[in-house]
């Protein structure tokens, strides 16, 4: 109960009792220069009384609400507050009141989002994972939507590296939503920490997301964008991230990939093309002032995929018929059939083949019957 | 007057042994069966009537007591006709039948005394024989499916006077027998053969072996990739039905109303819809009868669009694909059905059909893709040992598939294959490499140190469970009997491998 500050609890109790829209408060906010107190005690919020209503049929009570809160270990900021997120303070309408779990928030200064497609391709993994490794080292928080696909594998990367990490929720912050990321749900409370504007106990209604998006890249330095389709909730962060004067970043992609198409869009609209995490930094250097620590080895892609060195020593112990299956795969999916018309092997001895070389990790099947080369 | 004759009753695919008795006497004229019989058989009152008379014989006027013995079976079926006339004109003194003892009827009259088939016909000749009766009086169109049954003479009727002259000639039973050649039993299919099948080279290897073993097939692929097509051909590389399959499978057959006259001489392929019900498929009703895995027996059941099927229902697959066969009891019978087959499945990998496909991309979202495959039954999936993606074709692969092999090429390889694991299973009650215990499968690979490092390696690589890893070893040695080779070569394993699928999903799940 101590953790939830006065100021907090009366916005709280304006919205909950007396079902004053969050915009409401922010508008009547800046009216009043960015003064909490006036703003409170505004004449406006007397005249309201209808309860809050969230989802179906529960009824928000303010009392029961606090309890709650404080027996969830659910804190809450508010807009005048200390620690609420500097940057998004700018946006149009920030949230009056955010509740979170973890603490890393109290400690990040530095906010770069990560975002892009549930269904990420094996490429846009790679990517995620090793963008936000690197970002993680040198001290950058990562801020994303805790969703399955590019969202997933950066922040498991960001918390892998012993760096910090922001999922903005999309409903209330007691639903793990989608529920198969749990395990990244509770990593996230311990070291790192899960942030939302939705009351608890919101459902994850579609509504929900496009406004959690506007909070990832309000709060955020910039939004690194990898993989995302044309239509996408990740584009959406991107196109809110250049209205909130962010720097946006793409990651390209294949030209045959649909989720590299919004990628791509963005590009040609002027986000910066990435290849290395020095792009990012020269962008966002006007916000960390030299504050980061720069001494770190900043590794290009290749270097990081050291691996290469290791397949050429692990081709070299190739059979005869290995290699040939090998050499016939490349970068782009072939069939079965299509490895069979040109190797000339029977299927059974091709199969075989196949498994001793995904056992030693040169090649995988990327798509069902479809196998590239690692 | 009494008189008595021998007749059959069927409990579930059983036959049992009656006699139906018969008595008159003096008395104001009627006509009375008792024994538990059913409508169907206190109708026959008026056929037998009518049957005699348009046959030229007089229907006593008379107290006339039919007894079904013993009296607390229920019994029916329109059956006892011919017995009860024919009991009838013995016990008026009409006629006479030598050798009653020695002799069984059972036929169904219609009004003009002609005679119908009968069902469960197969399971009550081999009935007669075993407990030693030497004639079988029977319906014509029943005759060609009793004659399979050794030891007793088929006695083909075409009607109630055939009967009586037959009885009154003096001629010699023994020359009247039906018989039926064994060149009759072939293995016919409708011209489905894997030679229409081009690519789906992975598929079509592991249904090879999925015969030869007998393994539990499940197919996922997108919408027409041709999971049917392949399923459809599968009987045709099974191998013939022996005589005594074939006589196991025509039992059940003939239980069932669409077949009551001809020898089933093909394996059965059975592909209910889903929205088949309980008892229709795992057989039930007030008096059993056989369904759906039953009438799979000896070959295959086919779900088609698995994901559709009722958990439940699928659910009841369990216990039926462990034994082998399925009890049914209901309030006074209890009956077993065996129901021996191979499961093979048909799904698409999510709603929309397209996880995984190379052209057309899957709208589906993870959770939904997360629900389809959680609604199928895992102990189910568990049952299954092989798994293949059947994926849709590009043009040029059809191109380059080149020669397609012909079922009758695949069918002789499974075939040896089947000899091989006879001889390794003679002196137990196994068949297939698909039944062994899976303390027998681990035994296999005891001496083989390769694979016996390897194994944990990939445990824990592909994060396969125990029950996983059973399935692979039995899978790899029915590939080694397709290859003629008594141990499990390393290669084996490598290529059974290649027949699961549940690592694969995940990573698309969780990329």
């Amino acid at each position: 109960m101590d953790s939830i500050d006065e100021i907090s609890k009366k916005i709280l109790y304006l919205i909950a009792n007396f079902n004053v829209k969050q915009s409401e408060i922010i508008e009547i906010y800046k009216k009043n220069d960015f003064n909490i107190t006036r703003t409170l005690n505004s004449e406006t919020f007397k005249n309201k009384s209808a309860p809050l209503q969230l989802g179906n049929d529960k009824i928000l009570d303010f009392d029961n609400m606090i309890a709650y809160l404080g027996k969830n270990n659910i804190n809450v900021l508010n807009i005048s507050g200390k620690f609420y997120p500097k940057l998004l303070k700018e946006i149009f309408y920030p949230p009056p009141v955010l509740f979170y779990k973890g603490n890393q928030i109290l400690k990040s200064d530095y906010l770069l989002a990560i975002v892009g497609t549930r269904k990420c391709s094996a490429y846009g993994k790679d990517v995620a994972r090793y963008i936000s490794r690197q970002l993680s080292k040198i001290g950058i928080t990562i801020v994303s939507g805790m969703a399955s696909g590019i969202d997933y594998w950066a922040q498991k990367a960001a918390l892998e590296e012993k760096g910090s990490s922001i999922g903005i929720l999309g409903c209330g912050i007691d639903i793990i939503y989608p529920p198969e990321n749990k395990d990244l749900y509770i990593q996230l409370m311990n070291n790192g920490s899960l942030l939302t504007e939705f009351f608890p106990g919101t459902p994850p209604l579609k509504s929900n997301f496009p406004a959690r998006n506007r909070i990832i890249s309000g709060m955020s330095m910039g939004v690194v964008v990898i993989e995302a389709g044309i239509k996408s909730g990740a584009l959406i962060t991107g196109e809110f991230a250049l209205n909130q004067n962010r720097e946006v970043f793409a990651i390209p992609g294949s030209i045959f990939n649909s989720e590299s198409q919004g990628c791509h869009k963005l590009i040609k609209n002027g986000a910066k093309l990435v290849e290395n995490i020095d792009d990012i930094l020269e962008e966002i250097s006007q916000y960390y002032k030299n504050d980061i620590s720069c001494d770190f080895q900043n590794e290009s892609p290749a270097d990081n995929f050291k691996q290469n060195k290791k397949i050429d020593i692990l081709v070299k112990t190739l059979n005869e018929k290995q290699r040939i299956v090998f050499d016939c795969l490349g970068c782009l999916p072939k069939s079965i059939e299509k490895i069979v018309f040109e190797t000339k092997f029977k299927v059974k001895d091709l199969l075989q083949i196949i498994s001793e070389l995904e056992i030693k990790e040169l090649i995988k099947e990327k798509k069902y019957n479809a196998f590239i080369r690692l | 007057m009494f008189f008595e004759l021998n007749s059959f009753s069927l409990i579930g695919i059983e036959a049992i042994a009656i006699s139906v008795e018969a008595h008159i006497s003096n008395g104001l004229p009627s006509f009375t069966i008792v024994g538990l019989p059913d409508k169907a058989i206190n109708e026959s009152r008026q056929r037998v009537k009518a049957a005699i008379i348009n046959s030229g014989y007089n229907f006593p006027m008379k107290k006339i007591i039919i007894n079904l013995s013993p009296a607390d079976i229920k019994k029916e079926g329109a059956l006892y006709d011919l017995p009860i006339a024919i009991a009838i004109l013995s016990v008026s003194g009409q006629i006479k039948i030598k050798d009653k003892d020695k002799c069984c009827f059972i036929g169904e009259l219609s009004l003009d005394g002609n005679l119908n088939p009968v069902r469960g016909i197969i399971s009550m000749a081999e009935e007669a024989s075993r407990i030693g009766k030497k004639y079988f009086f029977m319906p014509y169109s029943n005759a060609e499916q009793a004659s399979l049954i050794k030891n007793i003479k088929i006695i083909p009727c075409k009607s109630l006077k055939d009967i009586i002259q037959l009885c009154l000639s003096n001629e010699n039973l023994n020359s009247q027998y039906f018989s039926i050649s064994r060149t009759k039993i072939e293995n016919k299919c409708d011209d489905l053969d894997f030679c229409d099948i081009r690519g789906q080279l992975r598929s079509k290897r592991a249904i090879e072996i999925a015969a030869s073993g007998m393994h539990n097939l499940m197919l996922i692929g997108p919408p027409g990739a041709g999971k049917t097509m392949l399923s459809k051909r599968i009987i045709s590389i099974l191998p013939k039905l022996s005589l005594n399959e074939s006589i196991e499978v025509t039992k059940i057959y003939s239980l069932h109303k669409s077949n009551n006259s001809n020898l089933i001489s093909q394996r059965p392929f059975r592909n209910p819809h889903h929205t088949i019900t309980r008892i229709s498929l795992v057989g039930g009703g007030i008096i059993p009868r056989p369904g759906e895995i039953s009438l799979a027996h000896r070959g295959i059941l086919f779900l088609d669009e698995f994901s559709l099927f009722p958990r439940t229902l699928i659910e009841d697959l369990r216990q039926p694909l462990e034994n082998k066969d399925i009890i049914i009891s209901r309030n006074n019978i209890s009956c077993k059905f065996p129901c021996s087959f191979m499961l093979v499945v048909a799904t698409n990998p999510c709603i929309c059909g397209y996880l995984g496909d190379e052209r057309k991309k899957c709208t589906c979202r993870t959770g939904e893709i997360r629900k389809y495959w959680n609604s199928i039954s895992g102990p189910i999936m568990d049952r299954i040992d092989m798994k293949v993606y059947v994926p849709r074709l590009e043009d040029d692969d059809f191109i380059n598939s080149g020669f397609t092999e012909s079922s009758n090429i695949i069918m002789k390889r499974v075939e040896e294959s089947r000899e091989i694991q006879k001889e390794r299973y003679e002196n137990s009650n196994i068949n297939y490499n698909a039944e062994v215990s899976t303390r027998t499968i681990y035994s296999w690979v005891d001496k083989n140190n390769e694979l016996k490092k390897l194994i944990p390696e990939l445990t824990k690589k592909y994060n396969l469970s125990a029950r996983a890893v059973a399935s692979l070893i039995k899978i790899s040695r029915t590939i080694a009997d397709l290859e003629k080779s008594r141990d499990i070569k390393l290669s084996y394993f490598m290529e059974a491998l290649q027949y699961r699928i549940n690592t694969g999903l995940e990573n698309i799940i969780n990329n």
